[in-house]
């Protein structure tokens, strides 16, 4: 394991007295400022103002730092949405730490492992996640200290629950040094070869990116914004950062109400919501199930939607039921944050032609190459590789990944340009709008989740009775897509599919593990001997088609 | 009625995932917003009802309890 940063006596802190703002968490203290009394967070009917938020940020700061986390640490956060979401956010930075959000749906092994993987000794929690952070801690793991639970009692484990922040101070955050370089945040997404990828944003990247975003769209402190994804997803920094930098006030939607539209529409209307973000599919569920003709919502100005290509059908379907807002296609890996937009015209004539990803937005530079990398022609398709101050530092000990994600382009003085390999087709329209083509790899987005097929192959080759596995995606109801899988079994065994779909359920999360699993003799090949997946999926359509027939 | 809503819930929803009648349904990563559908279409044509989309709510699908306790009320 790569030792933790020092900060102890022999390096020299920054004036910590200082008013300038160059690192993420100084948003909600300048924000408390100007609004202390202003909503920061809404959950349902609970609000946090931004006094009240900087007061208990400050006040885990003090706890954490006092449980001997310092500068470069990591510590998870691992529980549902709620109003000690943001408490938890601002805490650990304000501790000099990054924070580690774990989906709170994510199987006991995946979780171990992630948690190992970056080495995270300090848990945030919720008692609701009791059992689960009860039986991680049985199956032994890194964790010195869980922050949040009922107290338990457990050796080698030090416990709080959230009524420890009482008796600590909050008038002021703890010294931590931390600077812009220092570590803000590690998002975790799927990996090819089965091991999950840390994505590292820093202070300086998760800032760039929040001025990025308030300024393209925009944002006062008279918004109220939608956190309508998940903490473990990087669409929530939009929701966390750029609205406490404004002002603003962001509402947590809790995750029953992301499933059922009916009453997220009811909230989004309570709620006066100014600015909706979210993937394409929670859109298109509001407008097929969610009864929008019927609630008012003539507050929002700005529908921003991305992860995956919206079907034009259905955009044109919102724009007719919100002719004020503005839509934009937000376009950028976790990895950028975000590096194009497309802020669809007010008077676009509605097509079926696909929506464009937009132009590379400022303080950016992108380059389309081919294979060599070297540059395509103007509207040939090629790989877009992205240079921005919103890039992460790299991913979490993966050393040989690091070398193959960037591109070094020869700069001034013997120097390089570093780019991000976003593994993204694309194609210039002629005037600088980029087309999203498709991926260069293997990589998928499910409802906006980011999957490597790879990864759901390795899970299922890894099962002992398991001799070869493929994994492909097959179109769904309602313009979703599926994952499902083909295996071929060491010996002939009736009725494993099940047990093969449980396997896969307690290593990968939930949106992963393939919807059906068709046992095989043999693969289909290609000439070169590779599995054929694409006639795979073939059959598989096939069969869907006849099961509907029947 | 609960018993075979629960029957259902866990052999489809929730790949043969234990949950008692009042566990919530709907926090778990399991069930998501095409689930809660193929739950609703299931329930109509089991007990041969409609579910309009108006009740399709936090309130009456939050848990087990909740869900048939809706169902009866549209039954009577």
């Amino acid at each position: 394991m790569e030792a933790p940063p020092t900060y102890n006596a022999t390096s020299l802190p920054g004036y910590s007295g200082s008013k300038l703002s160059f690192i993420l968490h100084q948003a909600i203290d300048r924000s408390a400022e100007r609004y202390a009394d202003r909503p920061a967070f809404r959950f349902l009917d609970t609000t946090l103002s931004y006094a009240e938020l900087v007061d208990r940020a400050n006040k885990l700061a003090r706890v954490l730092v006092d449980e001997g986390i310092k500068r470069g640490d990591r510590v998870g956060i691992f529980m549902h949405k709620s109003l000690e979401s943001p408490v938890a956010v601002y805490g650990i930075m304000k501790a000099g730490a990054a924070y580690v959000p774990l989906d709170p749906a994510t199987p006991a092994s995946r979780l171990r492992k992630t948690i190992q993987h970056c080495g995270i000794r300090c848990l945030i929690s919720h008692a609701q996640k009791q059992q689960d952070v009860l039986e991680l801690l049985d199956a032994g793991t890194p964790l010195e200290c869980v922050i949040g639970l009922d107290v338990i009692d457990q050796p080698g484990i030090r416990s709080l629950g959230w009524d420890c922040l009482e008796a600590a101070p909050g008038d002021r955050a703890p010294d931590s040094g931390v600077m812009q370089q220092d570590l803000a945040y590690i998002m975790y997404t799927s990996g090819s070869t089965g091991i999950p990828k840390g994505i590292m944003h820093t202070h300086a990247s998760g800032l760039s990116y929040a001025r990025m975003a308030a300024e393209t769209y925009g944002i006062n402190h008279e918004d109220r914004l939608s956190n309508h994804s998940p903490l473990h997803f990087d669409m929530s920094t939009l929701d966390y950062f750029s609205g406490p930098l404004c002002g603003a006030c962001t509402v947590i939607i809790p995750e029953a109400y992301t499933k059922l539209p009916a009453s997220l529409s009811t909230l989004m209307e309570k709620e006066r919501m100014t600015i909706w973000y979210s993937v394409p599919f929670a859109l298109i569920q509001l407008l097929l199930r969610g009864l929008l003709e019927e609630r008012d919502l003539g507050t929002l100005r700005w529908v921003l939607f991305g992860g995956e290509p919206f079907p034009p059908k259905h955009l044109h379907a919102l724009r007719r039921l919100w002719p004020r807002a503005r839509f934009s296609n937000v376009y950028g890996p976790a990895e950028v944050n975000q590096c194009t937009y497309y802020h669809v015209p007010v008077n676009e004539p509605e097509s079926d032609m696909p929506l464009p990803v937009g132009r590379v937005w400022p303080n950016a530079e992108g380059l389309v190459v081919d294979d060599k990398d070297q540059a395509v022609a103007c509207g040939e398709s090629g790989e877009l590789l992205v240079r921005t101050p919103t890039m992460m530092r790299g991913y979490w000990q993966q050393p040989e990944l690091n070398e193959q994600v960037f591109y070094r382009r020869p700069a001034a003085g013997g120097t390089s340009d570093i780019f991000y390999r976003t593994g993204d087709l694309v194609q210039d329209r002629g005037d600088g709008v980029l087309m999203f083509l498709g991926r260069k790899d293997r990589q998928v987005k499910i409802r906006g989740y980011r999957i490597e097929l790879d990864e759901v192959e390795s899970v299922l080759a890894a099962h002992e009775q398991v001799e070869e596995a493929a994994a492909y995606v097959v179109a769904g109801s309602e313009d979703s897509e599926t994952i499902q899988a083909a295996v071929i079994l060491k010996t002939r065994q009736d009725g494993i599919t099940d047990e093969l779909r449980q396997h896969c359920a307690q290593q990968l999360p939930w949106y992963a593990v393939p919807e059906s699993i068709c046992l095989r003799e043999s693969f289909p090949r290609t000439t070169s001997g590779k599995i054929n997946r694409r006639e795979l999926r073939g059959h598989a359509i096939e069969g869907q088609r006849a099961e509907a027939m029947s | 009625m609960k018993a075979a809503i629960k029957d259902y819930v866990i052999s489809e929803l929730l790949s043969g995932k234990d949950i008692s009648e009042n566990d919530d349904l709907l926090l778990s990563g399991l069930v998501d917003s095409l689930g809660v559908m193929r739950l609703v279409t299931h329930l109509e044509q089991q007990y041969s009802i409609k579910i309009p989309p108006e009740d399709v709510t936090i309130e009456h699908f939050m848990n087990i309890e909740a869900i048939s306790l809706y169902l009866e009320g549209c039954m009577n």
